[in-house]
């Protein structure tokens, strides 16, 4: 039975995680991660998407999750420069323990995006995602980070920045 | 009837080819329903009964194998009142059935039945099938389709850029790309044209993908250096198909892989060498697959394949999967991470691309200055084995591929 203060944990994790990602603080976003982590977005609703079998939208370890934030923080990164403007809300959390003692969070999200980078244009972006976190010394940090997007297979515009 | 030969001149394009929605419509017409258009590959549908959905243009078509194999391209028109009878992406079927009055069509677009069929005097089911491409062929697996009766065959249309095709296809030890990851769609603010310019146009890289440039180490790394030490050239194989070709450049075999090593590697070169003797095989690894637009649509995308999906002036889609090597299942893992790299809207360089797409749809609004130049490498492009190369930093690309649009363009 999981405790009130580890279920809050998680929330409040979530939440930082979401706040970090809005703002494109992208060093500190990635300091929430474990050096094993996992950030999966795949390319389609099926839930037997094998990311060893079927493309991904993102399917990251963590040396292509610095390279993803590497891109960002050059300055360059047309696509998220300037960087979008983006507000998201998480609801509908629920939060277990997992067998080897990491937490799973799943919650849905619903992210609004201004882009500003070429036609100023607002996507909606809603899905489900699913968080495994684990203690690392004091702190919750990510290993497996899982975004399913309710329109994942229909054509998406630009997704550079953090979801 | 507008002028296509004023409008697309040998070094200049007029800004309303990518914005005049009459534009589009005769490409809609003359490029998407008289040519010849890639629909997709036989190996994503590989039993009777599969099928997948696509656009030619903006025509919504099946693409389905028959109980006897052969692959037939249907119009997704119910030929009763015109309900796309198809709504899924791909799936394995018997029939198709119209879901507004229960007409239901064969794997070949026959029609079996309508229901109550006393409310015609006298019905006959063979003139209400669906809409069937009149002409469809292959080569090496690649589906392409015309929905007019008459032109030229698609071996006249390919030309020597099946060479190209060949190129990718003989990486595989079998000979055969297999497409079975499933597609991303990229959505682009911007003219259906600008992506084909854009994946053949070498001049861009360094530019549009600097954040890559800076951050990692890539196959590129050689064609953003000082122009006269780049070796990768650019080459115009006709019809409108376009090539870079960075193997000039290229100093060790795999360098389009990211380099490669181990038992796995060594078992897929030996397979090579068997085939096509060893010389043969040391220059597929050290070349490569082909970095080309087959006109209109299909863009060989080195690992991957990709699709340009017109949608309306201002916006079209881009599909992409990546290109498995039938015999060699180990490199998936690799070709999966390497496309989501590459291509999507999550990837490292497509976006950055894409975002330019948009600012020149946005840019192409002006009108006081309403042409596009196309001129650069005339001064140095040269004719070698029949084709035009130049510079991998020179429009002789987008040249060819303007050349080709005109030709079909201006026929009347």
């Amino acid at each position: 039975m999981l405790s009130d203060t580890e279920s809050r944990s998680a929330v409040e994790f979530l939440y930082r995680e979401a706040r970090l990602a809005d703002e494109a603080r992208y060093a500190e976003w990635l300091a929430l991660w474990t050096d094993d982590g996992v950030y999966w977005v795949p390319g389609t609703t099926d839930p037997a998407a094998d990311p060893q079998k079927h493309l991904s939208h993102v399917y990251d370890n963590r040396a292509r999750l610095e390279t993803r934030v590497k891109l960002l923080q050059t300055g360059h990164r047309y696509s998220q420069e300037p960087a979008s403007l983006m507000r998201r809300l998480i609801s509908n959390i629920e939060v277990q323990a997992a067998d080897d003692g990491e937490l799973i969070a799943e919650s849905n999200f619903v992210l609004a995006e201004l882009a500003i980078q070429a036609k100023h244009e607002m996507h909606w972006w809603v899905g489900r995602t699913t968080h495994r976190l684990r203690r690392v010394g004091g702190d919750l940090r990510m290993s497996h980070k899982k975004v399913v997007l309710i329109n994942a297979a229909e054509p998406l515009p630009n997704l550079s920045f953090l979801i | 009837m507008l002028d296509y030969k004023w409008l697309v001149q040998d070094d200049r394009i007029h800004a309303s080819l990518y914005t005049d929605p009459q534009i589009f419509a005769d490409e809609l017409e003359r490029v998407f329903q008289r040519g010849w258009v890639f629909v997709g590959h036989d190996s994503e549908v590989p039993r009777p009964g599969d099928f997948v959905t696509r656009h030619l243009g903006t025509e919504p078509v099946v693409m389905a194998r028959g109980k006897d194999e052969t692959i037939a391209v249907l119009v997704n028109r119910c030929a009763h009142r015109g309900t796309m009878v198809c709504n899924a992406e791909r799936g394995n079927t018997r029939t198709f059935t119209c879901p507004y009055h229960g007409w239901t069509y064969d794997l070949g677009g026959e029609l079996l039945g309508a229901p109550y069929p006393g409310g015609y005097a006298a019905f006959d089911k063979s003139r209400h099938g669906l809409t069937r491409a009149p002409r469809v062929s292959s080569y090496r697996g690649f589906v392409f389709a015309s929905l007019s009766p008459t032109g030229i065959p698609l071996a006249e249309h390919l030309g020597p850029a099946t060479r190209l095709i060949d190129r990718s296809c003989d990486l595989s030890p079998e000979g055969a790309v297999e497409l079975s990851a499933g597609w991303v769609k990229h959505r682009c603010a911007g003219n259906w044209k600008m992506l084909p310019e854009n994946d053949s146009d070498g001049y861009h890289l360094g530019f549009v993908h600097r954040s890559m440039f800076m951050s990692i180490r890539s196959q590129y790394q050689r064609v953003v250096g000082d122009e006269r030490s780049i070796e990768a050239v650019v080459r115009d194989w006709g019809h409108g198909h376009i090539e870079i070709d960075w193997s000039p450049g290229y100093q060790a075999p795999f360098e389009w892989f990211g380099g490669a090593s181990g038992p796995v590697v060594a078992d897929f070169v030996a397979a090579l060498e068997r085939r096509d003797g060893p010389e043969v095989a040391q220059r597929r690894i050290m070349q490569g697959p082909a970095h080309a637009l087959i006109f209109p649509n299909l863009f060989l995308g080195e690992t991957n394949i990709a699709i340009v999906q017109p949608v309306s002036v201002e916006e079209c889609v881009h599909w992409h999967t990546p290109m498995f090597l039938k015999g060699v299942p180990e490199f998936n893992g690799r070709l999966l991470r390497m496309a989501e790299a590459g291509m999507g809207p999550a990837s490292f360089l497509m976006p950055e691309d894409l975002t330019v797409a948009g600012r020149n749809q946005l840019g192409l609004q002006a009108r006081t200055a309403p042409w596009l130049l196309l001129g650069r490498g005339l001064n140095r492009e040269f004719v070698d084995d029949g084709r035009t190369v130049s510079h991998v930093t020179d429009e002789t690309t987008n040249r060819g591929f303007w050349r080709h649009y005109r030709a079909v363009m201006a026929e009347a």
